[in-house]
C-alpha cells in the first residue's frame, strides 16, 4: 500500500473519528489507549483505525477546546494523560450527532429508496 | 500559542510508547508471544513518524515551519557536497549577477522618472519634413505658441557654448538659450534665486543668467553672494538671477548656464532656420493625441502662410522621456533580454547538476518515503534546498552585481544619459530577489518532482544499469535547449563583433595619425564682425602652423567624425527651383590648406588657395558623393550650384558657386555612419550669415610630426590670437575615432563576455551529462568491450551521443537566432541581422567546444577496463 492511500483514507475519516472520540469521551475522561480500545469494542471491530491516528485527531480537538487534558493515574497504577469533554465539546457533541444522523440518514435514503417509500 | 505547543507536545514520544506498551499487553493477554503482541501493536497503530509528525502539524504553522526545518536539511546537504554546491551556486550567481546589474543599469537610464515635475505630462515637438524631424524654427515655434490652446506651457531652448571667464584660464562652458517660461514647464523651482521674468525674455533685457548648482560650486566656490553679481560670458556681462538644483537636466545635456533667448523681431520672422529644441506640457484634460491633432491644424495653416519654408512641413509630438531616452531603450532591452538568456542557461545547468544527484540519492529519498514521508513533503524538502542554493546564488549574484555596476559606471560609455547614477538600489535588490526565487523554482522543480515521483521497489534495487530512457530524454532536452540558448547569444555577440571589425576596417576617408583637433569659439561680442572673426581665425592657423613640431594648421567648421557640418539645400544650376530638386548637403567652412592639412586625397580638379576670396569667382569643393548624385556621370568640374544665400535681388536670385574639385568622401559623423553629400567653401568667401550659422566656432586641426600633443602650446596660440577664448575638446584624431566607437565597442564586449559565458555554461552541461551517462553505463561499456567492441567504438559511441545533444540545440538555437538577430540590426554596420558567415563561425566554435567537452567523458569511457567494471557489481 503507498503512503498516499494510507494518507486518503485518514483524511476521509477525519471528522468521524472526531466525533467518535467526543462519543466516547461523553462517559468521563479516559485515555488514548482505552479511548481506541472503546471505539473498537463499541463498533465491534468494523472500524478498525489505525490506533496512531487517534492523537493528531486528540491535539485537534483539544486546539478547538473541546476537549481537555490532565495528568492522572491509570488503571494499573501508572501516570497518564487523561482526556475530558469540556462543556463546549459537549455542545459540539450535540451538533456534531444530529449533523452525523442528518447525513446518515441521507446516505440511507440514498442507498435504499424503496424501504423508505414502504415505510 | 508557542508555549502551549510545547507543553502538548512534550509527553507525546512517551504517550505514544505508553499507548503501544499497553497494546501490547493486551495482546499478550489474549495469548501472543511477546514478539507477535509487540509486532501486531506496532501495526495497528500504525506509522509512528507520520503521526508524530500529523500531531505536531496540529500545532504549528505547517509550511513555515517545515520550510525552515527543510532550508536547514538543504544546509546540510549542500555542505555534504561541496564540489556540488560551488558548481550551482557559482552558475546562479553569474545568471543572477549578471540580471541585476544590467536591470539596475536600466533602472537608473530607463525607468527613473526624469528629476522634472510629472515628466509624462511633457511633450517634446519637433518639425516633421519627409521622414526627417528637424528641430523647429523660431517663426513656427512663435506661432504655435501663440495658436495653440492644448498647452498648459510651451517652451523653446537651443544648445550654445560660451567663454566664461574665470579668475584663471576662460572656460568653456556648455549652456542653452531659453525661452522665458523654460524652468516653469519643467516645472523646477531655482535652489536660490530665481527664472526669468517676462520682460527678461524680451531683446535689450536678456543681460541675466541662470546657473546650474555644478557650475556655482566647482568654478564659482559654491559662494551664495554670486546672484546679483555679473559674470562674463563670450565677452558680455550677465547678471546671475539664479541657481538651478544638480537634478536639473531636462534634456539630459549637462547644461551649466541658461541664457533668455530674448529672440528678436527679425527671429520671429523666421521660420527657414531649425534650432530650437520645443517642449509642451500638456493641460490637465488634454490627451497627447489632441494636442497631436491641434499641432497638424496649425501646421496646415504655417504652410499655407509659409509655402516656401513650410512645404510638406508639419509637427510631430513624442513624450519627453521617449524623446530623450528612446535611443537607449532598444540597446538596454537587448542587454536584459541576453542575461535573460544568460539565466536560462544558469538554471538549465543546475537543473542538470540536479538530475544528476538526485540519481544517487534515489536511495536517500526512497528511504524518507519509506519511513513516511510524503511525496508532497519530498517535493517541498527537495525545493527548499534550491532555496537554499538560490539564495546563496542570490547573494553572490548581488555581490556579482556590486562590482559589475561599478565597473560599468567606470568603463561605460560617456554618452549614455543617466549612466553614471547607476547603483544597487531597493528597487534592483528586490528585482534580484525575485530572480533568485524564481530560477530556484525553475531549476528545482523538475528535479524534485522527478525525485518524488520514484517507485521505491525500483530505487532499492541496486540499479547501476543504465537509465530509463525518459530520465535521460528530460536531461538531454535541458542540454540542447542550453544549446541552442547559447547560440542566440553567440550569434547576437558575432554579429556586434564582426559588425565592430568592419568598423575599424572603414577608411575614414582621410590620414588619422599625427592629427590633432581642438575646437574654438569667439565670442559674438567681440568678433560679430565676419572680417574680424575670419581674420582671427586665418591668424590663429598662421601661428599655429609655425608651432615647433606642426607641419601645417587650418580650421574646417567641423573636424570629421565629429558630427557633420550644417545641412543646406544645393540647386545644382539648370534646374527650375523646387524644393524637389534641392540636394541636402552638408557643409563645411575650412581655411585654404585644410584639404592638404587633413590630407583628404584630391580626386579631380584643385584645392582652395588664398586667391579665392570674396570679390574673386566663388568657388566650392564637393565629396564624391555629392558629385554622383548632383551630376551623375558628368565631370562636375568646372559645373556650378547655388546654395547658401540669398542674392542682391532677393530670396529667388540664385548665388552660384563653382566647382572646381572633387575630394574623396570622409566620414563626417562617425566611422560606422552613412557617407552624406558634402560641400566645402572657403573661409574667405563664406557668407556673411554662416558665422551665425556656425556660431563663429570652428576647429583648429594641426598636423604634427608626432610626439605629445602639444595642448598648452595651442592654448596659448588661441588665447594671444583672441585673448579670453579658450580652445578645448583637444585630442588626437585616434583618440576621437576610438571614442565615438566607444559605445559600440561597449556594446559588443558587454554582449561577447555573456555568449563566453553561456558558452561555457553550455559546455558545462554537456560534459556533465556525458560524464553521468558514461559512470552511469560502465558496467554496460564493459559488457560490450568483454563482447568485443573496440575502445575506438566505445568512444565513437560517447562522442556521437554528444554530437547529437549539440547538433540538435544548434538547430534550435539557429532557428531562433534567425528570428532573434533582429533586435540588433540597427546596431550593426554593413552586416544584415541573418549574416551566414557569422552564423557559420559561432555555430563552428558552438560545435567545437561541445565536442572538446565530450571528448573527455568519452576517453573515460575508452579507459573502462572491462574486468574492473564487471567486478564492481
Amino acid at each position: 500500500m503507498s503512503t498516499k492511500e494510507q494518507r486518503e483514507r485518514i483524511e476521509l475519516l477525519q471528522g468521524t473519528l472526531d466525533l467518535l472520540i467526543l462519543r466516547t469521551l461523553r462517559w468521563g475522561p479516559a485515555h488514548g489507549h482505552a479511548i481506541a480500545k472503546t471505539i473498537e469494542f463499541r463498533s465491534e471491530d468494523v472500524l478498525q483505525v489505525e490506533q496512531g491516528s487517534l492523537y493528531p485527531a486528540l491535539h485537534r480537538l483539544i486546539k478547538r477546546k473541546w476537549i481537555a487534558v490532565e495528568e492522572g493515574i491509570s488503571e494499573n497504577n501508572r501516570r497518564a494523560k487523561f482526556y475530558r469533554l469540556t462543556s463546549k465539546g459537549r455542545r459540539q457533541l450535540e451538533v456534531e450527532t444530529s449533523k452525523w444522523d442528518k447525513l446518515a440518514g441521507a446516505i440511507a435514503r440514498i442507498l435504499r429508496p424503496r424501504e423508505e417509500g414502504e415505510r | 500559542m508557542r508555549g502551549r505547543r510545547k507543553r502538548m507536545l512534550e509527553g507525546l514520544d512517551q504517550d505514544i510508547r505508553e499507548h503501544i506498551e499497553r497494546e501490547t499487553q493486551d495482546n499478550i493477554e489474549r495469548g501472543m508471544t511477546p514478539e507477535e503482541a509487540a509486532y501486531a501493536a506496532r501495526r495497528k497503530f500504525g506509522n509512528v513518524t507520520q503521526v508524530k509528525e500529523d500531531t505536531r502539524n496540529v500545532w504549528s504553522v505547517v509550511w513555515l515551519e517545515q520550510m525552515v526545518e527543510d532550508m536547514y536539511f538543504g544546509l546540510r546537504m549542500l555542505r555534504k557536497n561541496p564540489g556540488f554546491a560551488a558548481v550551482a551556486v557559482l552558475t546562479l550567481a553569474l545568471g543572477i549577477g549578471a540580471n541585476a546589474a544590467i536591470f539596475s543599469v536600466m533602472n537608473a537610464v530607463l525607468l527613473k522618472p526624469l528629476a522634472i515635475e510629472d515628466p509624462s505630462r511633457l511633450l517634446y515637438v519637433q518639425e516633421q519634413w519627409r521622414d526627417l524631424f528637424p528641430a523647429v524654427s523660431v517663426g513656427n515655434f512663435n506661432d504655435l505658441a501663440q495658436q495653440s490652446i492644448s498647452f498648459a506651457k510651451l517652451c523653446a531652448s537651443n544648445s550654445a557654448s560660451f567663454n566664461l571667464a574665470t579668475d584663471e584660464a576662460p572656460q568653456r562652458v556648455q549652456g542653452e538659450l531659453a525661452s522665458g517660461n523654460y524652468f516653469a514647464t519643467f516645472g523646477v523651482q531655482p535652489l536660490v534665486g530665481r527664472g526669468f521674468t517676462t520682460d527678461e525674455d524680451k531683446p535689450g533685457h536678456g543681460q541675466v543668467v541662470v546657473i546650474s548648482e555644478r557650475l556655482w560650486r566647482t568654478q564659482l566656490h559654491g559662494d551664495l553672494a554670486i546672484v546679483g553679481q555679473p559674470l562674463l560670458l563670450n565677452g558680455a556681462r550677465y547678471t546671475v538671477v539664479g541657481i538651478m538644483p544638480k537634478t536639473f537636466d531636462p534634456l539630459l545635456n549637462d547644461s551649466d548656464i541658461w541664457i533668455p533667448e530674448a529672440f528678436t523681431a527679425k527671429q520671429l520672422a523666421d521660420y527657414d532656420n531649425h534650432y530650437l529644441n520645443v517642449m509642451g506640457r500638456l493641460k490637465d484634460n488634454v490627451s497627447a493625441a489632441q494636442a497631436q491633432a491641434e499641432m497638424d491644424t496649425i501646421a496646415a495653416r504655417l504652410q499655407q502662410q509659409h509655402p516656401i519654408d513650410n512645404k510638406d512641413r508639419g509637427f510631430r509630438s513624442t513624450s519627453l522621456t521617449a524623446a530623450l531616452l528612446g535611443d537607449q531603450r532598444l540597446v538596454l532591452r537587448m542587454m536584459l533580454g541576453a542575461v535573460g538568456l544568460l539565466l536560462l542557461i544558469a538554471c538549465a545547468n543546475v537543473a542538470n547538476l540536479q538530475l544528476a544527484r538526485a540519481r544517487s540519492r534515489q536511495r536517500e529519498i526512497a528511504l524518507r518515503a519509506a519511513v513516511g514521508a510524503s511525496p508532497q513533503r519530498i517535493v517541498r524538502q527537495l525545493l527548499a534546498e534550491n532555496v537554499v542554493l538560490g539564495v546563496f546564488g542570490g547573494v553572490g549574484g548581488i555581490l556579482l552585481a556590486f562590482w559589475g555596476v561599478s565597473w560599468v559606471v567606470v568603463h561605460g560609455p560617456a554618452d549614455v544619459p543617466r549612466l553614471q547614477q547607476t547603483a544597487i538600489d531597493a528597487k534592483t535588490l528586490a528585482f534580484a530577489c525575485g530572480v533568485t526565487l524564481f530560477s530556484s523554482v525553475l531549476f528545482g522543480l523538475a528535479p524534485a518532482l522527478r525525485s518524488a515521483s520514484i517507485r521505491l521497489s525500483e530505487a532499492f534495487k541496486a540499479g547501476t544499469g543504465s537509465g530509463s530512457g525518459s530520465r535521460d530524454r528530460l536531461r538531454s532536452g535541458l542540454v540542447i535547449a542550453e544549446v541552442a540558448l547559447a547560440l542566440m547569444l553567440m550569434a547576437g555577440a558575432g554579429l556586434l563583433i564582426r559588425s565592430a571589425l568592419l568598423v575599424s576596417r572603414v577608411d575614414p576617408g582621410f590620414d588619422t595619425p599625427n592629427l590633432v583637433v581642438g575646437r574654438v569659439g569667439l565670442s559674438e561680442t567681440g568678433y560679430h564682425d565676419p572680417v574680424m572673426a575670419r581674420q582671427t581665425f586665418e591668424r590663429m592657423v598662421r601661428e599655429a602652423a609655425a608651432l615647433p613640431g606642426v607641419q601645417s594648421a587650418a580650421v574646417v567648421s567641423r573636424a570629421p567624425l565629429a558630427g557633420g557640418g550644417s545641412s543646406n539645400g544645393l540647386l545644382a544650376e539648370g534646374k527650375p527651383f523646387d524644393m524637389a530638386n534641392l540636394i541636402d548637403s552638408q557643409l563645411q567652412v575650412v581655411s585654404p590648406g585644410y584639404v592638404s592639412t587633413v590630407r583628404i586625397p584630391l580626386k579631380a580638379g584643385r584645392d582652395f588657395t588664398l586667391q579665392d576670396t570674396r570679390d574673386r569667382t566663388l568657388v566650392t569643393l564637393v565629396n564624391e558623393t555629392l558629385a554622383r548624385s548632383m551630376w551623375p556621370g558628368q565631370d562636375p568640374i568646372g559645373k556650378r550650384f547655388a546654395c547658401c544665400e540669398p542674392g542682391p535681388k532677393g530670396r529667388m536670385d540664385p548665388v552660384w558657386h563653382e566647382v572646381v574639385g572633387v575630394v574623396a568622401d570622409v566620414r563626417a559623423w562617425g566611422l560606422d555612419r552613412q557617407i552624406a553629400p558634402e560641400f566645402y567653401l572657403p573661409v574667405a568667401q563664406m557668407p556673411a550669415s554662416a558665422w551665425d550659422w556656425i556660431g563663429r566656432t570652428m576647429d583648429l586641426v594641426i598636423r604634427t610630426e608626432g610626439g605629445a600633443i602639444p595642448v598648452r602650446e595651442l592654448q596659448t596660440v588661441v588665447a594671444s590670437v583672441a585673448p579670453g577664448t579658450p580652445i578645448y575638446h583637444v585630442s588626437s584624431m585616434q583618440n576621437t575615432i576610438s571614442s565615438s566607437l566607444e559605445r559600440s565597442r561597449f556594446d559588443t564586449m558587454l554582449l561577447t563576455i555573456f555568449a563566453v559565458t553561456a558558452l561555457l555554461l553550455s559546455s558545462i552541461g554537456i560534459y556533465g551529462v556525458l560524464s553521468y551517462t558514461v559512470a552511469q553505463r560502465t558496467r554496460d561499456i564493459g559488457i560490450r568491450m568483454t563482447l568485443g567492441a573496440t575502445r575506438t567504438q566505445v568512444m565513437r559511441n560517447v562522442l556521437s551521443y554528444g554530437a547529437r545533444l549539440t547538433g540538435l540545440g544548434l538547430l534550435a538555437g539557429l532557428g531562433a537566432a534567425l528570428v532573434g538577430t533582429r533586435v540588433v540590426a540597427s546596431l550593426l554596420y554593413s552586416v544584415r541581422p541573418t549574416d551566414a558567415i557569422t552564423f557559420t563561425a559561432v555555430s563552428a566554435v558552438l560545435a567545437g567546444v561541445a565536442l572538446l567537452a565530450s571528448y573527455i567523458p568519452a576517453r573515460r569511457a575508452m579507459r573502462v577496463d572491462p574486468m574492473v567494471a564487471l567486478r564492481h557489481e
